[in-house]
This record gives C-alpha cells, structure tokens and sequence, in this order.
C-alpha cells in the first residue's frame, strides 16, 4: 500500500486512488487519419517496464483530479507526482 | 498433582493469584502471568504433542514464537475453541482448556506412533509419490485416512462469538521489539518530540535482559536487569510514547505500513471476555520503524534430537530465571557457544545439578571461567551421538570429535539427564526487514544474515542487526538511533557496560555421528518431521534450489515457518553441495509472522458489515411491502413482490401482464444521474455519446450509446436537455460510478479546453417509473396541471412540474415499450411520491414491479441491457444498433475503431432473437448454442444472454449472441444442455409492438 | 402534502461521543475556476471560497467546504431558495461556472467529542494527526469503503456527509464502532 502525494491533497493512502494506465499517450486529435496500425498503437500498445515507469494515476475517492506519477515499479518507490498537462521533471 | 518444578521466588508472577487449568482433561495450577508451558513445566509436563508425520512424541522446546512442537487446541469443542495454539505464548487463566493435537487416541498412546518404525519407508517426498494412484481414491480414501492421523487440530464448527476490529495509527517513529534494544530507541525517540510507538508482542517488556542477574553483565556498575528495570519506570511516564504489549507485527509492507495483532482477551478467563474486543489488528503507517525484533537460539542437529525433555538453552533459562520453574533435575548443557554457559550458571546458582557438552576445544570466555569456578563439568571437544527416553529424554551418549570436526572417535560414554538444553548460537531475526523489501547480507564469522539495504525509512538494531553482547547492542543502538532521528538527546552517552566477550563459535551444520546419516534421525523442521536425511534425500533427487528444496522436504512450510530450522537447511545444502552459505539466499519470508486467526483478518466486515449496502429512497415501502430484494452491484433493489404464496415465477408474470395491461410501478432511483452544465455541454455529448446531439430541442430526451475507445458498448442511458446549457444524463446502474470517472478523465486530459461541469446527483433524486396504457391517467391526476396530450407532452420529452408545491421533473421515456412516465423529486420525497403514485393508480390497478420484471418487459421489446447482453466485446453494429451511430460526426469516443478490420468482420458475434421450437421452453441464460453436434470439435457460435417466459406473447423468448447472427433469422440452432438439446430458431430480437404503437398510445 | 423521510438516523450518545443527524439543511455544489466565478460566488455569499487545498471558511452559519481547486461545497443553516436561486442564475446561467442543489445528494451527520477521531480511524485510512489539532480543515476519504467529506469546524466537532443511499449504512457502522472503542 503506497502513500501518494496528490498535488492537489497531499499525501494519503493508495486506498484512495485508483491507476490509470500509461501516462502521456495522447488521443489523437484526426483518428480517421490513422492506418488501423496506428490507431492499434495508439488503443493497446503499452508499456510494462520493469523499472521506471511514468503513470495516470486519479484521485477517486478524493479531489477526484487525474493526475502523473513517475513510479519505478521494481521496487514501488515513487519518484514524482505532477498535474496534467506538465512536463515530467528531468529528474 | 503438586508444583514441584516451581524452585525458586520471581517477581516476573502474581503467586498470590494461583489459577486452575485443564489439560488433556487433568487440572493444574499455575501463577497469574504463566504462559501454558511454563505452568506445564512447573507441573513436571514435558510431553505436549505427536510429530506431524512419524507421530513421535515431543515436548516443550523454546519459550516464545518459534515454538515447533508445543502446539495445543484451547477451549472444549464449543464454539471459543481454536487449534494449533502455541504453548509458550498463550498465558493461563482460570477455567483454561488446553488439549494436545496431532496424536489419536491420546498422546500418551498414539497409533501413529508405528509411523516411527516404518519411517526408512516414508522418506520426504513420500505422501507425493505414494498417493497419486488411482486417483480418484484421493478424495474417498487417501485423504480422509492422513487428516485424521495428522490433525492439526479441530476447526471450531460454529461461528466465532468474539469481536475482532481493525483499527489505523499513524506515528512518527514506531519501535518493533521491547527488549534492551528498543527500550533505548524508544526512549531516545520519544525524548526527542517523536510521536512514539513501541510494540512487543509479550505481556511486559525487557526482552531477556529484564531477567539476566549474572554479575558479568553490568550497566553503570548495576546489573543489567535493574538498570533496565528503571528505563522501563521511565518509558511509562513519556507522554508522547504510546507502549502495546501484547502484540505481534504480522506483516511488514512497502512505506512503512505494517499490521500488528493487540491481543486483549486471551489471557482472560471466558466470562470477562463477552461482548469485548478480542483482538484488534492495527495498520500502521509510520514515518520511521525501528526494528528491534531481536534473535533466536538454533537448535544443534544430532541423532535423536527430538525428545521431550531437549530444549532450547536460553529457553531454559528462561523458565528458570524468568518463571522460576526448572526444567530437570539432571540438566546437561550441549552447546557450541558461550551463551549457554550463562544457562549453565543461573541453573547452578538455584543449587540444580549441570552438565556441559562443548563441540568446541576450549573457550576463554569469563561466563565459561565462571562456570568452571563453580565446579561444573565440562565435556570439550564432545558431541552427541546418540539420546534415548521415550516420553522424556533419559540419557544420552557422547563421543569425543575427530581433529577436523568431521568424525567421531574413541568410546561413548553414557550420560543420565532428564532436561538436555541445546544451543547452536543465534539467529537475528530479519523477517520483518526482508517483508518490506530489505536485501540482506551474509556474515560468515557467525553464519548469519544481516539486515544491508532497506527500502523504506528503518533500520535495524540490537541482536537482529547482528550484535549480540551488550556493549555492542547498547553503544550501537545509541548511535544508529541517534543518527537515524537526528537526535540530540545525549542521555546515554556516557553509559559504562561491562559483559563478557564472546568467544567464537563453532558451527557444524549436521553434527557427525558414529552410525551412517540413514540409521540415525537427525531432526531439523521439528514441526514438520523433516530430517537432514531429507534435505539430503532431495539433493540426490535433483533439487538444487532452496524453495524447492523445502517444497519437496515441507522444511520450514508448518505453523512456525521453520524460526528454527531454516538457517540448518541452508547450511546442511550448502555443506553438501559445497557451495557458500551465502550465495544460496534464504527462503522468502512471508507474513503473518505469526499466524493470524480469520476473525482478526476479517475484523468487523462480517454480516452487515460484510459488504456495503446502497438503498433507495423507496427502500421501506418495498421491505413493507414483502418484496424480495436483489444485489445490484451496492444497491438493494426490488426484485419482485410475491404475493401471499406466489413463486417468484408467478409473481413476475402478474406483473408483467399488469404492467402491459393497465398499469405498473418501478423504483428507478438507483440509475447514475449526472448533472451537465457549461458552455460546451452538448459538443461534449457529441464527444462521448455515439449519436448527434447539437440539435436536441429543449425539453426533449434522448437515448444515447457510449463506447470504449476500442468501440464496445460501455454505457447507455436517457439524456434530458434541461435548457440550452444544461443536461441531466442517466446512467446505467453499476455504471454511474465508472461512467463519471471516465467522463470526468476525457475532461480533465483530453478536452481541457471544453467548458463543461459534472456534478452527480445519483442520490439527490429519487425516481418513480409509472409505465401502462394507464400511466397517462394516473399522471393526470397527480398532475392536474399538465396536458399531457402527445402534442404537449410527446414520447421522449421532459416537463418540470410541482406536486404538493414541491418541485419534480417529468421524463416521457419508456423502457418496457410501454407509454410511460419517470418521475424525479428530491429524495427526501421519494417514498412520499412513490405512495401518491400507488395512491392515484389504485383504480388502475398499479401493480409495483421489481427488477425482474422489468427485464422481462424490455427484453420483449428488444432493449439491451449493457452488461447481460453486452460483455465489453459488443459494438453497436453488433447489436444490430447502427442506427445510433451518427455518420456525420467527425469524431466520438470509439468511432475509429469501428473502422478497424477486425470490428468490421461480418462474422462477429451478433445480437439475435431466439425462439424454441418448443414455446414452453425456457433456454438457461448463459447457454451455449451450436449448429452441429457431431462435428469435431464442436462449434461455439454463441451462448443466450437473456431468457424469459413472456406471459404477454404466452411462449418463450430469448436474447442471444450468434456468430455471424444477422444473416441467420430462420436459421434453425441447438442449444445442447446438461439432460436433453433443445431446438431454437433464430429470430427478430423485437418480439412485442415492433412498431412502437403503444409508445404513443 | 408530500412526507419528508430522511435515512433511519437517530441521535445517539456514546462516551464522549455525541452522534446527531442535521437536517434539513441545503447543500450546494459549486464548480467554477475563473475570477468572475469567484467574485460572484463570493459576493452573493458572503464568503471568499477557499483556495487553500483541505480547508474551509465559515461565516455566520455558511460554510464553504474545499473539494478541489475547481470544486466546493456550501452548507449551512441560512442557505435558503432564494440563495440557491440567485447563486443559479448569476453562475450557472450566466455561463460562469456551475452550482447544482445537492441537499438530498449528502446527509448530513454532526459527530462530536473527544472520541471523534477515535472512532473515525477505526475506517478511514487518514492521518488524523494533524487534522485534530486544526479547525475549519476538510478531508475526503474513505470511511469503512464508504466516499465521505469530514469537515472538523471545531474542536472535536466534525460534520460528515454521507450520500444518502450509503448513508443507513455507514450510520450502522459509525454505531458498531462507536459501541466499542
């Protein structure tokens, strides 16, 4: 059981949240331009790292906020949390 | 029987509050504060319990935790019993019940005892090889026969009367262990403004040193039992300490999360027991953990090392100084360290005859001095080769070792003894450190591993970090816990201690022995009767890796999880593969540490709190009213109302047939109900829902379809447009939750810029469905006010109106096919409205109807329900629904994918309609449908999804998913079942008024 | 004339514990994020929304309660129609944001006493620490698996909302827990 630090919140505990899947994986904005290949590539392609691992991550039983987590998943150790739409910190 | 082990004073025991307990059935005395097995001892009761698999007898070996052997059932056969207790931690009380376990018919005779004889044919691996056929004689014969000669114990066989609950805590430094070593941590945390918590799983703190009285070890020039005595004065005053006795870290998780067993009750006789908290199983969050869980002795392993009467040497001491109950009266020692010699001499102190066996050739220790200066005989250079003593050891017989180690030599010289204490040096525990993800280290002086690299905040201290004399322990503890809080406090600085130094000791794994490895039983897992022949025996096999190893040998797999006999597998693998100890890594150490019962893992979420229960505002009126209640997801629903001795079948067809005919009533309270506003509100519906909404008038409802971004159906639902800005959604049941998190998501990631606000009003309204021919007529007369003429008030629109004065919205939509009216009110009113509603369809005849019911009418009509007839594999062409898919719209959620080859295949599964051939017969929802049922292997064209007798078409009617199902309407299909195959007919998917008649009736 | 039912919630006392249900009492939701939604809410309320994450202001018998930084929730004994009506058409229907009327959405249960917090992290994962010794902060957790808003307005006193069809419920369980601390 993590704590997460929400940006919103503050820290609380995993049992608040629920994960999102990848992070930074946009909808396209033109999908009826995309070959069936990239449109699969946009629908089911993910990542599974062993190791750092960029994540959405939502606030559900909070603020209800989405938002970014930079999880090494080897050992759960949380190295960053930032909104929507930010730049992942370089480092 | 009279107390004649009980030999000396000790201020550990209330003696002047005496207790009777009984076990197998005979009543003892001990002392308040007693733990069974020293009370037993005190007794003279060394034979607790059979071996698992070789029944042989065995006796109280340790006095905590690790305790292999001593494993009773508490309490009679009623309800508080509980099995596979251990002895050395369950405290007496009045009225105790104790029974032996694993031994039948009694553990003085025991049948199983011949399982000792034949045990050259029952090797490890034996019940995995013997066993496997035939195989079904497993479950008739095999099984059966083992568990009642095994028995672990008897399962209580009613519910458990006693109160368990979980409890959370959060703490700035949380201590794990009272001994020395987390006294002082304790103390230095607390002194420096940490909120401080220290848990100890025995009834009063002190670890061993709160009884080490040996002028050899001394604090500030105090021996270092009363100088402890005073720290723990002290620790009772700090006001930012919160100290838990009693209780047990269980697992220790990633962040510094950890559950803890308090144990409140099972000291306590039955009666102050009832209606209080048995347990409570804390969950801790502490920002930093110290761990202070201390070590455990090792046994050594030599032939016939199992005997009643063989115990742990610090255990004995323990009993001794501690309980002040002797073990023997003829006490040998057998030791490969000094730390027993500090047994040998608080035994000789109290006037007990001692013996000392030393593998070592001599050792320069002060404690050994000290034991010599008393005039006890020590054996050096000897070991054990052999103990004989059925029930109670009796004797042994010693051997002088070869040069080397490797062998024995000379002549055996036989030994009397009733009590034999073994020591083969010390094991830190560092179970809890590996659960939270700490790698370990190997250190090969001692042969042990040592805490290295943690991965939350915590460290390590005292002898689980290694340290085992008490400078070290303490100077050490001081400064990890300085650094580590960044304290200040300098209290301790200047502590003087004085202890003898510890020579090294001697570590041979498997002592040798004069006969060869098979005709001796040199016993490791005592729990688990695995032997060093074992070990051995699945080297040989072929198994190399310490799990599998101790899969196939059960070593280190009973109640105890091998405390004792994991490190000697590890040393007796890695002496015969001659391997380092340390590069073959230890088992995984798993929680609980101890075991836990059900009830503390469960606490308060059983019976009504097992799950969460969701009800409506109409809840009463349906229980006052006998309806039978169905789950739905959280929610209570009305299932159907049975009147007087009506099955469920025929409640449903009355109401069905009511519904059609006149009038009917539905609870629709429990559908999502999101509340749109904003700016961009109807371009965000274009985005989510599959058809056009932009041209949606005011006042006007819509039936919309949403899908996964992998184009299957997710949701569906009305939306009301309640003016040019503002919608109000409704969702599935089970889907409000899901569909507002996802919609909130495409807002809060993908669409930023819309301005849209989402606000559930799930519970703030209650709804009423009146659906009939006669619905009309009711709304009229709880509506005066309103035409409700199909011009004014068509199909699929939305009026606000007042009843009483106060504020409702109606929708005209309909999910029977019937014309039909939802009504909206705060919920507060709901159960009000809901009788107003019954109240004005009396003369109608309003017939309430449940869930039920309310599938069979949509089904005749061909609605899907998303979730029964759409499994997350269904797109809307597939439920032959392309009509709501907009062609215009350039983009909504899922709409690419529609275009994707494989979503494009004719012969995807499809939604049909299904009639048997015989129309009484009603298919089973979930059934399989083939066309041919010879072919090889059969082919799965699809199962039936929804089923009903329809009481208005008087036949059988089914929902289905058929491959390829659109271009076979005609097509005659079998659905084969358990006792007969039944003959359908694919058909329409509509049944009931395809053309919608009496949606405007 | 319509009945007003509210969920099987009695007043109830347990040492240093006093359970009370607050009803009626109208509750709004308040969603909005540019100044003009502020200044708004603000003046037809009486109260600046809080900004600052996990807390709330108060004045007079009105409490706006933080939610997130685009979300409130408003209680109090002198919200009246007229209130809810202004604050509607000056915010909703003026585009500026979005307040929807969610009185019967929440119920509203008052515990208060030195036991509070006791029995709050019997079910809640929160660290009540610091949040004991702070009036007029807020939190949204879990409490037994159940979404809840706690508002701690004064010492030992914490208003909880509920929605309402969980709410017999989670009132079961605050009792069970209560009964033996």
């Amino acid at each position: 059981m993590f704590i997460i630090n929400c940006p919103f919140c503050g820290e609380r505990d995993q049992s608040e949240f629920s994960a999102g899947g990848e992070a930074h994986i946009v909808r396209p904005k033109q999908p009826t331009e995309l070959t069936d290949d990239e449109w699969a590539d946009f629908l089911f392609m993910r990542k599974n790292i062993k190791g750092i691992q960029f994540e959405r991550w939502n606030h559900s039983h909070g603020c209800r906020k989405w938002f970014n987590v930079i999880r090494d998943t080897s050992n759960d150790k949380i190295h960053a949390v930032y909104k929507m739409g930010e730049k992942p910190p370089s480092n | 029987m009279s107390e004649n082990f009980r030999s000396t004073e000790t201020k550990f025991l209330d003696k002047t509050n005496r207790i009777s307990f009984k076990y197998n059935g005979k009543k003892y005395y001990g002392y308040k504060g007693d733990t069974l097995a020293s009370a037993l001892l005190s007794n003279g009761v060394h034979l607790i319990g059979r071996s698992f698999k070789y029944h042989r007898p065995r006796g109280i070996m340790t006095c905590g935790s690790e305790e292999p052997n001593a494993i009773v059932q508490i309490g009679g056969n009623g309800s508080f019993t509980e099995p596979n207790v251990r002895a050395t931690e369950q405290e007496i009380y009045e009225g105790l019940e104790a029974s032996s376990q694993n031994c039948w018919p009694s553990v003085e005779f025991d049948v199983g005892g011949i399982n000792n004889f034949i045990s050259p044919v029952i090797p490890a691996g034996f019940y995995y090889k013997t066993f496997m056929w035939p195989k079904k004689l497993w479950y008739s014969l095999y099984e059966p026969a083992i568990r009642l000669s095994a028995g672990l114990g008897k399962s209580p066989t009613q519910p458990d009367p006693e109160l368990y609950d979980h409890k959370h805590l959060h703490c700035d430094v949380l201590v794990v262990g009272g001994g020395i070593s987390g006294i002082i941590a304790a103390s230095i945390s607390a002194d420096n403004g940490n909120n401080t918590v220290l848990i100890d799983d025995k009834n009063s703190l002190g670890g061993s040193t709160v009884y080490q009285n040996d002028e050899n070890f001394k604090i500030n020039d105090e021996i270092s039992s009363s100088w402890l005595d005073k720290k723990i004065e002290e620790l009772k005053n700090k006001h930012n300490l919160t100290i838990k006795n009693r209780t047990s870290v269980a697992a220790y998780h990633g962040y510094n999360y950890l559950l803890a067993r308090e144990n409140f009750a099972d000291h306590k006789p039955l009666d102050e027991r009832l209606n209080k908290l048995r347990q409570r199983l804390w969950k801790i969050r502490a920002k930093k953990v110290i761990l202070a869980t201390g070590a455990i002795e090792r046994p050594l392993i030599f032939n016939n090392n199992d005997r009643p009467g063989v115990m742990l040497a610090s255990s004995v001491k323990k009993y001794i100084d501690f309980f002040g109950v002797r073990c023997g009266d003829k006490n040998i020692i057998f030791t490969n360290n000094d730390t027993a010699y500090e047994t040998a001499i608080s035994l000789n102190k109290k006037g007990i005859e001692v013996t000392v066996i030393d593998i070592r050739k001599n050792s320069s220790s002060a404690l050994v001095k000290t034991t010599q200066d008393a005039g006890i005989k020590i054996y050096w250079n000897h070991t054990i080769v052999n103990t004989s003593g059925y029930r109670r050891i009796k004797s042994i017989e010693i051997m002088e070792m070869s040069e080397d180690g490797t062998n024995v030599v000379g002549k055996k010289t036989s030994l009397i003894c009733d009590n034999l204490s073994i020591s083969g040096g010390w094991t830190p525990m560092v179970h809890l450190f590996t659960q939270s993800g700490g790698k370990l280290r190997f250190r090969d002086a001692d042969q042990v591993f040592l805490p290295n690299t943690a991965m939350s905040d915590q460290i390590s201290i005292g002898s689980c970090n290694g340290d085992f004399e008490l400078d070290d322990i303490i100077k050490n503890t001081i400064s990890e816990c300085k650094n580590f809080l960044s304290a200040s406090v300098i209290d301790y600085d200047l502590l003087k201690v004085s202890c003898p130094k510890q020579n090294e000791s001697k570590i041979i794994w498997l002592l040798p022995n004069d006969k060869p490895l098979g005709k001796t039983k040199p016993f490791l897992d005592f729990q688990n009767d695995s032997t060093a022949k074992d070990i051995k025996l699945a080297m040989r096999e072929g198994f190399k890796s310490i799990e599998h190893v101790k899969r196939y040998t059960t070593t280190g797999m009973g109640t105890d999880q091998g405390k004792l006999a994991n490190m000697h597998a590890l040393g007796i693998i890695s002496e015969t593969a001659g391997v380092k100890m340390g590069s073959l890594g230890t088992t995984t150490f798993r929680p609980p540490y101890t075991p836990l019962t059900f009830g503390t893992i469960v606490g308060r979420n059983v019976g009504t709190f097992f799950d969460i229960t969701r009800k409506t505002p109409m809840h009463d009126w349906h229980k006052d009213h006998k309806a039978e209640f169905e789950n739905v997801g959280q929610w209570k629903r009305a299932w159907y109302y049975p009147k007087k001795i009506e099955s469920m079948h025929q409640a449903v067809q009355r109401e069905s047939k009511a519904a059609r005919e006149s009038a009917g009533i539905l609870d629709a309270s429990t559908l999502g109900k999101i509340d749109i506003k904003g700016t961009d509100a109807s371009e965000f519906l274009n985005r989510v829902y599959t058809n056009a909404w932009s041209k949606l008038g005011i006042g006007k409802c819509r039936y919309g379809l949403m899908l996964n971004e992998d184009g299957m159906v997710y949701d569906d639902g009305v939306t009301t447009r309640l003016s040019e800005n503002h919608y109000l959604m409704t969702t599935t049941t089970g889907g409000a939750a899901n569909v507002l998190s996802k919609l909130e998501d495409y807002l809060q990631t993908e669409w930023p810029e819309l301005d849209v606000w989402l606000t559930s009003v799930t519970d703030h309204y209650a709804t009423a469905s009146v659906c009939g021919p006669n619905s009309k007529n009711i709304l009229k007369k709880l509506f005066p006010n309103i035409e409700f003429n199909d011009e004014n008030f068509p199909h699929m629109s939305f009026k606000n109106a007042e009843l009483d004065g106060i504020n409702c919205r109606i929708m005209r939509i309909s999910f029977t096919g019937e014309h039909s009216y939802e009504i909206n009110i705060e919920s507060k009113y709901g159960k009000s409205l809901w009788e107003k509603c019954m109240d004005a369809g009396k003369k109608f005849n309003i017939t309430p109807y449940g869930t039920e019911t309310m599938h069979l009418l949509r089904a005749e009509k061909g609605f899907i329900i998303v979730g029964q007839d759409t499994d997350g594999t269904m797109t809307p062409s597939d439920l032959q629904m392309d009509w709501i898919v907009s062609k215009k719209k350039y983009d909504f959620i899922g709409k690419r994918s529609l275009y994707r080859s494989d979503t494009m295949r004719e012969d995807r599964k499809q939604l049909v309609g299904l009639l048997t051939d015989n129309p009484s017969e009603i298919l089973e929802e979930g059934a399989q449908i083939v066309q041919d049922e010879k072919k090889q292997p059969i082919e799965m064209l699809g199962h039936v999804t929804s089923s009903y007798f329809s009481p208005n078409l008087n036949k059988s009617i089914a929902l289905a998913v058929v491959k390829n199902g659109k271009n076979l309407k005609g097509q005659k299909l079998l659905v084969p079942m358990k006792d007969k195959t039944i003959n359908v007919t694919v058909s329409d998917f509509i049944f009931f008024d395809s053309k919608n008649e009496r949606l405007n009736a | 004339m319509l009945n007003i039912n509210y969920p099987k919630i009695e007043n109830k006392e347990y040492p240093n514990l006093k359970l009370n249900l607050v009803e009626p009492i109208h509750k709004l939701n308040l969603r909005g994020k540019n100044r003009d939604f502020f200044t708004k809410a603000g003046r037809i309320l009486s109260i600046m929304l809080p900004t600052e994450p996990n807390t709330s202001a108060t004045i007079k018998s009105i409490s706006a309660l933080w939610l997130s930084p685009d979300e409130w929730i408003v209680y109090g004994k002198d919200i009246d129609k007229n209130l809810i009506l202004s604050l509607e058409s000056e915010i909703s229907k003026s585009n500026l944001g979005s307040v929807t009327d969610v009185s019967d959405q929440w119920v509203l249960i008052n515990m208060k006493g030195k036991n509070v917090f006791e029995v709050l992290s019997k079910g809640s994962p929160f660290d009540f620490n610091k949040f004991k010794d702070t009036k007029n902060v807020v939190v949204q957790t879990l409490l037994n698996h159940v979404d809840v808003i706690l508002h701690h307005n004064d010492a030992n006193n914490v208003d909880l909302f509920v929605r309402k069809s969980f709410s017999e419920h989670l009132w079961l369980w605050i009792n069970d827990s209560s009964s033996f601390l």
